[in-house]
């Protein structure tokens, strides 16, 4: 599974990037990480607002700091579809 | 012989390798000390000049602290948190997405540059995303205007500070701005608008779904907050009615809107103070300092009254020139208190949030030579014409 976090840098693109480590963690998902901080590259992915969050290459969230919560549903989500 | 010339260079390649990777911090390291002790060594440290700017800045800063902080910064700082929490932007977006009417996107842009990015962080993807997937150049360009310029944490310290009606005139100008110089983005460039099809990724899930009235109700209490404390009434009554407000914040908040969110809120509101409050500190003492040892008739002479040569140079200088969010206002507010013009002085606030070197190399890269230059001589010249404007208004 690949989680990828857009943002420039700043503290709400940090702390979507920790919730969603231990989002993964928690659910004993094993997650290669990237933050996509290019503007171009948000921008090919649709982003308008940061922060986003994309997994496997879908956009799932933008413009909210998601918890830890909802970022383990989604994860959820994408496991059972993978299946 | 040749192994003793061999075990030499490898020493060699080996002490290069260490002095080269490591350097680069050392020398920095180096550098600030060497600035420091040239500075100590050489600034006239006992002089008058030196001790009046020192003294100008602790008093600047003195006078931010007792009137400004509890009463306009700290309210203000809520606001803007809010904002970023409660604010519907999607909904927002949408009038600035490929399928936008014109008529609508341009003032959509021009106002929600305050409403969509509370940070400055956000800025530069926003107009990107209107740029390349959304209704085009001409409201991205209104919005990378309007983004830093209709700040709202900004507009309330300034009208906190210089007073409600140059607050006004800024909010008014920079939105005026915002839209003549989309317009002007638009008729040049044409050919642009045709590229874009894409339009923003939907799938955005969980914004805030709270009824309009609630949010409208939030925001004005907060503003009665912060207005009643400007007002010249009896100190009694001030707190009473601040009170009152206050309380019915509070349930609603607690009533109306989610308990996430509610943290969500506070964290806004704290992050935004913890990035913005330092910079912000430092600046009031160097336009506090800056204050006592610029002389009085320099200033008058470059930027006092409202001719074109002082508002060409406060929109040039403006331009150029890096302000940490809200530290333009202590900044202008010496430099009018020095005899610059009410004129120059709005057409530096217009300039000044909205243009930096930083911010031109980004747009450079973003949008080419050729419409990066086009925009920022646009808003030079428009920012003299507001200036001019406002001068003679007031004069």
């Amino acid at each position: 599974m690949k989680i990828q976090i857009f943002g420039p840098g700043c503290v709400n693109c940090k702390t979507l990037e920790q919730r969603a480590r231990r989002a993964a963690e928690e659910l004993g998902v094993k997650a290669e990480f990237e933050k996509v901080t290019e503007i171009d590259a948000m921008i090919e992915a649709g982003i308008v607002r940061t922060p986003g969050l994309a997994i496997d290459g879908k956009l799932v969230s933008q413009g909210r700091v998601n918890t830890v919560a909802e970022i383990k549903t989604m994860l959820q989500q994408f496991s059972t579809d993978a299946r | 012989m040749a192994e003793y010339i061999q075990a030499l260079r490898l020493r060699w390649q080996d002490w290069q390798l260490a002095f080269f990777s490591e350097t680069v911090e050392e020398w920095k390291k180096f550098f600030w000390l060497m600035a420091a002790f040239l500075a100590f060594y050489f600034l006239p440290i006992t002089s008058t000049d030196a001790t009046r700017a020192l003294a100008g800045g602790l008093a600047l800063l003195q006078e931010y602290a007792r009137k400004h902080v509890l009463t306009c910064l700290v309210p203000a700082f809520f606001i803007a948190g809010g904002i970023a929490v409660y604010v519907k932007k999607d909904s927002i977006l949408q009038l600035l997405g490929p399928m936008a009417k014109k008529y609508i996107a341009y003032p959509v842009a021009a106002i929600s540059g305050g409403l969509l990015a509370v940070c400055s962080c956000t800025i530069l993807p926003l107009f990107a995303g209107i740029y390349k997937r959304g209704a085009g150049i001409g409201p991205a360009a209104a919005f990378l205007f309007s983004g830093p310029a209709v700040n709202v944490t900004a507009i309330i310290l300034t009208s906190s500070v210089l007073g409600f009606d140059f607050a006004l005139g800024r909010l008014f100008f920079a939105m005026t701005i915002a839209i003549l110089a989309g317009i002007v983005m638009m008729l040049l460039f044409r050919d642009h608008d045709r590229k874009n099809g894409a339009g923003f990724a939907s799938g955005a899930n969980g914004e805030a779904e709270y009824s309009t009235a609630a949010v409208i109700a939030f925001f004005i209490l907060q503003l009665v907050i912060l207005v009643v404390f400007g007002l010249g009434i009896a100190q009694g009554l001030k707190y009473a009615i601040a009170g009152i407000a206050l309380l019915s914040l509070v349930v609603l908040v607690l009533h109306k809107f989610s308990s996430e969110d509610n943290r969500r809120w506070i964290a806004e509101t704290w992050d935004l103070s913890k990035k913005i409050m330092p910079y912000l500190f430092i600046g009031i003492f160097a336009a506090g300092a800056i204050g006592e040892v610029l002389p009085e008739d320099w200033v008058t002479a470059t930027v006092g009254g409202n001719s074109l040569a002082a508002n060409a140079i406060a929109s040039v200088s403006g331009a150029l020139m890096y302000f940490a969010t809200l530290t333009e206002v202590p900044i202008i507010q010496k430099l009018m208190q020095l005899g610059m013009g009410r004129g120059p002085a709005m057409t530096l606030f217009l300039t000044g949030n909205a243009l930096s070197i930083p911010s031109m190399m980004v747009l450079f890269k973003l949008m080419g030579a050729k419409q990066a230059m086009t925009y920022i001589l646009t808003v030079v010249v428009l920012s003299i014409i507001a200036g001019l404007l406002w001068g003679s208004l007031t004069l």
